[in-house]
């Protein structure tokens, strides 16, 4: 217990010593018990050259721990999650590393004279202008130049390979920099390996915001929120997307590509439509009466049992019969995609609704600060008086944004008492941030005192849901 | 007209100089880059007999990247498709510059002796491989017969 305080204590100290040095701006660790923040997370936020000086550290361990290059232990670093012990071990073990060591011989070129044919131009040239990597296959150093020109045009960088067949030995940065002379395709191989180097790193992430160059670092990669101090994009450390607590990375993931796709359009359609009974067309019942005429093979049929109109005439209300007999299976079949809808419209409607909710909130914020300047202007109050307000809408923000991604998380919930729990916190917690909603848009004729202790119930609802429920 | 690689006329004469047994392969008249190739069925295969017609394209940037390489004849073969497109490493992520035209077609060759139903193209044939091979060899000696023996 005390130690995870303490490794704790140790990021937050880290984060604030590595940003008080580099002037980076406010240290992000807040100033709460950490235990009792479900949402703590320590992470350290790197500019370009920062990232580079912490992958050379890295680098430079393995190079002198094992005496080899650089350039030959980023290739190692990175075919291993920058682990330096697993990347020791397996420079030592592994097949394909240890042919660094033990070149293969290469291959015998054909000479003629004094010269050699390079096996991919067939061109003949003298012997210094040929190059290989460890793995010894000899080819000249135009056809080198020409086949790292086409990959990085492809976006390869650290992937590029040996050009022989079979030979996936990757090509080391300071062999393609020595041969690559055009400025603009290193500067574009260098950008791809950084990336590559980043991506590559269990501790990194770049920030997803646009054309936003940080990079944040987590020594616990988690599930937790991350933002940037930068362009204030707020992510979810371990997928990259947006922040969705309580919800875990697969499920939002799972959630947005149902809501994204047509899947609950076909269960629309099965709630919706009948095929015709006779050219099977899909027909969609848009009136209250149910004697239907298709529109395409114009059959008369009854909406409720499919059968024959004729059979029906003027008997339209007994057709009940029908219900006895139509296809079970069918029945549901049709039952089940309606039920499914409905759920799925429970859940997607109050998602959709409290995100709407948090668009009109921004809105009165706006509002809120443009009244604080006109009663600060007017001497009603200085504007750190009026601050509280503003918080508050903070606040606000928060607590709904958590409420609109426990829908997510309620809708994949196995039913059962966990989840009788889960909503019912769910229900407290939006019954205090509809309170507090409504205190702040009367917030003129609203008791700051009572305003404040709204503030506190909603958050402390909020943090009890995720201390219950984020389980990451 | 562009002037070619020395290595492109380099592996067309030794095309045409050393052919590989059952296979032809020869530059297009207003297009060296473009090459007709004929491949015999090899002997012991559903495709014995046949002569199939394919069309071999090489890229601007050849050899750096594969040819791009199609059958034109119809064939039954669970690694190529209706569109004639080819199921083979090779001419994909395996491609190494030093692959030639020559090993790209022997390649291919080797492929019509050796189909292989669990990385297929085509689905349907690929299924009936594997279902019932009797049956897909049927299939393809019947193709054989009907599209790559015209003469």
């Amino acid at each position: 217990m005390s130690g995870e305080e303490d490794s704790a204590m140790y990021y937050s100290d880290d984060d604030c010593g590595y940003d008080a040095y580099y002037n980076m701006g406010d240290c992000d660790v807040e100033e709460v018990d950490v235990k009792d923040d479900p949402e703590y997370f320590a992470y350290e936020t790197l500019r370009v050259e920062q990232v580079e000086r912490l992958l050379n550290e890295s680098v430079e361990a393995l190079s002198n721990k094992l005496h080899i290059t650089p350039s030959l232990a980023k290739v190692v670093l990175l075919t291993h999650e920058w682990q330096l012990l697993p990347s020791a071990v397996a420079y030592k073990n592994n097949d394909w590393i240890q042919n660094l060591l033990n070149p293969s011989g290469g291959t015998k070129l054909e000479t003629i004279g004094s010269k050699l044919r390079c096996p991919v131009c067939f061109c003949p040239a003298p012997p210094e202008k040929f190059s290989s990597i460890a793995c010894s296959h000899m080819f000249c150093n135009e056809c080198w130049v020409s086949h790292f020109e086409v990959q990085i045009t492809q976006g390869v960088s650290t992937g590029i390979s040996c050009m022989a067949q079979d030979c996936g030995l990757l090509a080391p940065e300071d062999f393609v920099l020595s041969l690559l002379t055009k400025m603009p395709l290193r500067e574009k191989y260098q950008e791809f390996a950084f990336r590559d180097y980043v991506k590559s790193h269990p501790e990194l992430r770049f920030c997803p915001g646009p054309n936003c160059k940080l990079v944040f670092r987590s020594k616990e990669p988690k599930a937790k929120r991350t933002i940037c101090e930068q362009c204030k994009t707020t992510f979810c450390f371990k997928c990259g997307t947006e922040y969705h607590a309580p919800t875990d990375c697969s499920t939002i993931k799972k959630w947005l590509t149902k809501c994204a796709d047509d899947s609950e359009t076909a269960n629309y359609i099965s709630a919706h439509t009948k095929d015709c009974p006779r050219c099977h067309i899909c027909i969609e019942k848009n009136g209250g009466c149910n004697h239907m005429q298709c529109y395409n093979c114009k059959h008369d049929f009854c909406w409720m049992c499919l059968g024959d109109w004729k059979s029906h005439g003027s008997e339209y209300y007994e057709c009940s019969r029908y219900k006895e007999n139509p296809n079970i299976v069918n029945e549901s079949v049709l039952a089940q995609a309606r039920e499914a809808l409905k759920k799925y419209l429970h859940y997607y409607e109050r998602w959709e609704n409290h995100s709407k909710s948090l668009k009109l909130e921004a809105e009165t914020l706006e509002k809120i600060k443009s009244r604080i300047n006109a009663k600060v202007m007017n001497s009603s109050g200085t504007w750190i008086d009026w601050q509280y307000l503003v918080d508050a809408a903070g606040l606000l923000a928060k607590c709904r944004y958590t409420l609109q991604y426990t829908y997510p998380y309620a809708y994949y919930m196995e039913p059962g008492p966990r989840k009788e729990l889960f909503e019912y916190q769910q229900a407290q917690l939006e019954a205090e941030i509809e309170n507090l909603s409504w205190k702040i848009e009367r917030a003129e004729t609203t008791d700051r005192g009572d305003l404040e202790n709204q503030i506190d119930i909603a958050e402390k609802r909020r943090t009890t849901l995720l201390k219950d429920f984020l389980d990451v | 007209m562009v002037s070619l690689p020395r290595r492109i006329i380099k592996e067309t004469q030794r095309l045409l100089q050393e052919p590989v047994p059952g296979i032809s392969a020869v530059p297009d008249d207003s297009n060296a880059r473009y090459f007709h190739v004929i491949v015999t069925g090899p002997d012991d295969s559903p495709f014995e007999g046949g002569l199939f017609k394919l069309e071999l394209f090489l890229p601007e940037d050849y050899p750096m990247s594969a040819p791009k390489v199609r059958f034109v004849t119809k064939i039954y073969h669970p690694n190529i498709d209706r569109l004639g497109r080819i199921c083979l490493d090779i001419l994909k992520d395996k491609w190494s510059p030093a692959l030639q035209i020559r090993t790209v077609l022997l390649s291919i060759q080797a492929l019509l002796s050796a189909p292989n139903p669990d990385d297929p193209l085509a689905n349907d044939v690929a299924e009936l491989w594997k279902v019932d091979e009797a049956e897909a060899i049927r299939n393809a000696k019947e193709w054989t017969r009907r599209y790559a023996m015209e003469n």
